[in-house]
């Protein structure tokens, strides 16, 4: 199957998509457009078959962010430079779970952490964060995401880091 | 500086870069197909003309330009090349503000604030897929 990565477009279609995540449905079909173009606050990029180029398979949603440096503990704040941080949020990450098992998942990452290192190189961030479910954790840390514990293990999600000069390490490697 | 180094160092100066590229069946006889078409004799100036090209598609949508096909009738398709795409510069995302507590807050610090961990095999191999 050959399948293409791009950013969401108007008329693509979401319908019918189904990752078994009631959240994640919703949020491709009711708000990824108009966040992407309306109200811009997340990017959503998608994977399509060559052949049927508008039927959504799988998708990400990528945003920026900072962390004012005053937010910080006070034993961190000393030597670091007056600036806050910045990082890009991977906020979103699906795929049909008609298609799973055929390394859709894996292919997002990538073109998430593509993006990722080349939106550091224009605009400067320092890490990758998400948000994962629980479940998947497992399958984020073995591309290198670390669990930032302190975030309550009552929630349904585990937020995680991944340093940009890793994925750059990568890319070298 | 001896006459036969000077030449030397000239003629190693002005060697052109050589591109060798391995092609599958179908995408040489797609090449070759194309060459006849475009009345291309050599490699080199079907590398050129690809170049060419390739470098006007990058700096239409470096500007923010989307290209085009339109047909005779006015129905237009956009292109959409994934590679293309990376440079275009809506690529630069929105902001949005994140939840923080204190205990996460200090762990990232530490995490950020020390050597890179290394790409883990999994995250390699992905990249070069």
């Amino acid at each position: 199957m050959g399948v293409i990565v791009r950013r969401l477009e108007e008329d693509d279609v979401v319908e019918n998509f189904d990752c078994k995540d009631e959240a994640l449905n919703n949020y491709l079909k009711k708000h990824a457009w108009s966040n992407q173009q309306k109200i811009s606050i997340g990017v959503t990029y998608v994977v399509v078959d060559e052949l049927a180029c508008k039927t959504v398979l799988g998708y990400f949603t990528l945003a920026t962010s900072a962390i004012p440096r005053d937010s910080f503990p006070k034993k961190h704040v000393r030597g670091l430079p007056a600036y806050h941080l910045p990082l890009i949020l991977l906020a979103r990450l699906a795929v049909d779970h008609r298609f799973e098992g055929k390394g859709l998942g894996r292919l997002l990452l990538r073109e998430a952490f593509r993006i990722s290192v080349s939106v550091s190189e224009q605009v400067g961030c320092r890490c990758i964060i998400t948000d994962a479910y629980r479940h998947k954790v497992a399958w984020y840390a073995k591309y290198g995401f670390i669990p930032l514990e302190g975030g309550g293990e009552d929630k349904p999600t585990q937020r995680m880091f991944l340093d940009i000069r890793t994925l750059k390490a990568a890319l070298k490697a | 500086m001896p006459a036969t180094v000077t030449k030397r160092a000239q003629r190693k100066s002005a060697r052109k870069p050589k591109f060798q590229a391995d092609l599958a069946p179908v995408e040489d006889r797609i090449v070759r197909s194309l060459k006849e078409e475009l009345q291309l004799s050599s490699n080199s100036d079907f590398m050129a003309e690809a170049v060419a090209l390739f470098r006007w598609a990058v700096a239409e949508r470096k500007r923010g330009h989307k290209i085009v096909s339109e047909s005779t009738t006015g129905e237009r398709e956009v292109l959409v090349l994934p590679r293309l795409e990376r440079v275009a510069p809506e690529a630069v995302l929105p902001y949005v503000n994140i939840t923080w507590n204190e205990k996460e807050l200090e762990n990232l610090m530490t995490l950020a604030l020390a050597e890179p961990a290394q790409p883990t095999e999994a995250l390699v191999r992905a990249m070069r897929g």
